[in-house]
């Protein structure tokens, strides 16, 4: 069939057009919106807002509580990539490698909370670690560790790191899949081959699996740090509400505090850049030290 | 082939209109897409102008109310008497817990409800009267008067809010903030009411021994809760009405002074005792008040709503008990500060002459009893008895009386609410200070700092 060049324009047109139009109403727009309230002290609920130019940026820099956010955020960014991956990695090859009969079932129970809401999960998580009637406290009490038990979300020290437990669960069943459609592309024949030449489970595992299920690996590393970057906001809302005295506050809460609470939204707009300057900067540094050559055996 | 394709590019038309509808419908204006109700059940603001001509009203009437502990029954009660007596007025009721949030953009736009009441999350007095979102009612105040022929600005139980002398809003609702206890608990073991900071350390010992609690809670999400609760009475007990208005408005050397940090050692004295939920930390304001319900504590701080709030969960045998917050050196007086949740005009108001006519009609003492008969706590107007109304609950007549008794209960007003750039650092640094992170040196330093900070942005 031989198209008209003016059909083919027609045709991309038709494809790209609506695509940008809507891109740009949900993207761009709010993303310069955003840039430009940064530079007025403005409270966000009225029509009264003036120019300050840098203002809100020397606030920034200023404030005392921002560093911290930024801390909370990465340690969650860490801590989430890490508990994820291992754990999703391992049911993954587990749930595809060792042959259970009940595979299915545990797919479907791995990946079920990824069908709940966010706001659900912190409010379950919050009954688990509530001091006296929830299950972590009871757990340490029941075997003797009672000398352990706190009141996890009420402690400035161990607020943040019990946000972790949450997300990680939250996060593996979709991790799971993914690796899990990875390894099953995987031609069973290098398996076969490895075997044949000696190589243990182990030397399966390192030489042929992680290499080959690389991309999926990365597009997943990339996807809980983005996601962590921008959504960590909501399991902290729910569960603390960036307290005690800040201790679990992550930009995207602060944010929201300044904004909404404390009706500062030229300020929180700034701290809105701010998110999107450090997002896209791990971005490209986790870009430049995940690259590797595409693996073909 | 060819029909193929040309099937292609019909579907891809459909697509392209379906598209430009949802664009269409997304950017249009969404002024009427609150939740909105119209008393004659149409949600079509139409002319909102009065003709004025003989002095009466007519027109749409927009009123926003917050709906929370108080529950909505009132304000129903009161717009169709008002709809009643003024036919020609059509109101439109912007109501519910959220509404706050629901009509921000309608501020935002300057297209605001005539009559709006402020109470609740996401509403703040002291930033609309910044922002001038509110009418100036100085003048306009003075002429209204009650059906007795009483002056309305002399028959408040407190006065409006005063910005550099200007009135804004008219308080409408009195709320206190005190301390609750149950009462059939307390009569049971023979545990003491506190009536005063020492009483309070001793009758907090013996409940923590004998029932194996920690006996006092509140919110560790919320900090102002045992901010309003409790500090601002025991400031105001030990400094009056000027201490209270320095520490509000964040003036230089108020947080550090001697006054205050000898308050927040009593807050320390508490910590240091493991008076307080050694789980608050994580509470929101209902978990805390549920735990107070539930006996796992005995004391709570929170204000006259309580009661109705958690109306669903209290348990059989449960009777409310309340006093002003404990915090004051024997020998003294309680102290009250009044919470007023109050009612005012938008600058902008499209009618603000039915806006006037409404505020005016609720402010009358008939309706201050039935305010009290709905809602459990007191409209802000004096003169009414409420002794004789068995339709009141008992703790309400009760700490009614205790207010009005000047030898028990001194009543301090603070100037305005706390601004919540000044309220939230402070409540971070009392959190740290509950937990036994910061001592009470600490705090007073951190709160100057805040202070400093809160002044330097006005």
């Amino acid at each position: 069939m031989v198209q008209s060049k003016k059909q083919k324009y027609m045709f991309l047109a038709f494809c790209l057009v609506p695509t940008f139009i809507l891109f740009a109403i949900f993207t761009l727009y709010p993303l310069f919106s955003g840039l430009y309230y940064s530079f007025f002290d403005w409270s966000g609920s009225s029509s009264n807002k003036t120019f300050i130019g840098f203002g809100n940026y020397i606030k920034l820099f200023n404030d005392a509580i921002i560093p911290n956010t930024i801390i909370h955020d990465y340690f969650l960014v860490v801590t989430k990539v890490i508990g994820i991956m291992v754990l999703a990695m391992f049911f993954a090859v587990a749930l595809t490698q060792l042959k259970l009969k009940e595979a299915p079932f545990y797919r479907v129970i791995f990946f079920f909370p990824n069908i709940m809401s966010v706001v659900v999960i912190g409010i379950l998580w919050m009954f688990i670690y509530n001091p006296s009637i929830g299950l972590v406290n009871s757990g340490l009490e029941f075997i003797g560790l009672e000398s352990l038990a706190k009141p996890w979300l009420g402690d400035e020290k161990w607020a943040l790191p019990s946000l972790v437990l949450p997300s990680v669960w939250a996060g593996i069943g979709l991790f799971m899949l993914m690796l899990i459609g990875g390894i099953s592309n995987i031609d069973k024949s290098y398996y076969e081959a490895a075997e044949i030449d000696g190589a243990t489970q182990w030397q399966q595992y390192w030489k042929v699996t992680v290499p080959l299920l690389w991309p999926q690996i990365k597009i997943a590393i990339l996807y809980i740090v983005i996601t962590t970057l921008n959504g960590s906001f909501v399991i902290v809302q729910v569960m603390t509400g960036g307290g005690p005295n800040n201790a679990t506050h992550v930009m995207g809460s602060y944010l929201y505090q300044q904004a909404f609470v404390q009706f500062n939204f030229g300020y929180g707009a700034t701290i809105g850049v701010m998110i999107l300057v450090l997002s896209l900067l791990t971005v490209l540094i986790l870009q430049f030290f995940m690259r590797r050559e595409k693996v073909d055996y | 082939m060819k029909q193929l394709q040309k099937g292609r590019v019909w579907l891809l038309l459909t697509l392209m209109l379906a598209l430009a509808l949802v664009i269409s419908a997304c950017s249009s204006d969404d002024a009427d897409s609150d939740s909105s109700s119209s008393s004659d059940g149409t949600d079509e603001p139409s002319d909102s102008t009065n003709d004025g001509t003989d002095g009466a009203i007519s027109g749409d009437l927009e009123i926003q109310y917050f709906v929370g502990g108080y529950g909505d029954s009132w304000w129903k009660e009161v717009i169709a008497d008002f709809k009643e007596a003024n036919p020609d007025v059509n109101i439109v009721e912007h109501a519910g817990p959220n509404i706050n949030e629901e009509m921000r953009s309608r501020w935002v736009s300057n297209d605001p409800p005539d009559v709006v009441y402020i109470d609740g999350a996401g509403s703040s007095e002291t930033q609309m009267v910044e922002d001038g979102q509110l009418m100036n009612l100085t003048e306009w105040v003075k002429e209204i008067e009650l059906e007795g022929g009483d002056k309305l600005i002399d028959s408040f139980i407190v006065a409006p809010a005063s910005y550099d002398g200007d009135i804004y809003s008219l308080p409408l609702v009195f709320d206190t903030w005190g301390t609750w206890y149950d009462r059939a608990l307390f009569d049971e073991k023979g545990y003491e009411v506190p009536t005063d900071f020492d009483s309070f350390m001793s009758s907090m010992e013996k409940i923590k021994e004998g029932e194996d609690i920690d006996p006092l809670v509140t919110s560790g999400q919320h900090p102002y809760y045992f901010m309003r609760g409790m500090l601002y009475p025991a400031f105001a007990a030990a400094g009056g009405e000027e201490l209270l208005a320095d520490l509000i408005s964040g003036a230089e050397g108020a947080w550090s002074s001697d006054v205050t940090l000898e308050t927040m050692k009593k807050v320390e004295e508490i910590q240091k005792a493991g008076f307080f939920d050694s789980g608050l930390g994580a509470l929101n304001h209902t978990q805390s008040q549920m735990n107070f319900l539930l006996h796992d504590n005995a004391f709570v701080p929170v204000g006259f709503w309580l009661p109705n709030e958690m109306a669903n969960d209290i348990p059989e045998g449960f009777d409310f008990g309340f006093i002003p917050s404990p915090m004051q050196d024997a020998g003294e007086p309680f102290a009250i500060v009044p919470d007023l949740r109050p009612l005012a005009i938008a600058e902008n108001a499209e009618n603000p002459e039915a806006a006037k006519a409404f505020v005016e009609f609720v402010f009358t003492r008939e309706y201050a009893m039935s305010f009290s008969e709905h809602t459990g706590a007191i409209m802000n107007i004096n003169g009414v008895d409420l002794t004789e109304n068995e339709n009141v609950p008992s703790y309400l007549t009760e700490a009614n009386a205790m207010i009005n008794d000047p030898e028990q209960v001194q009543i301090y007003e603070k100037p305005y609410p706390m601004s919540a750039d000044l309220e939230t650092p402070l409540g971070n640094a009392l959190m740290s200070l509950m937990l036994g992170n910061m001592t009470a040196e600490q705090f007073v330093e951190e709160a100057e700092k805040a202070a400093a900070e809160y002044r330097s942005g006005l």
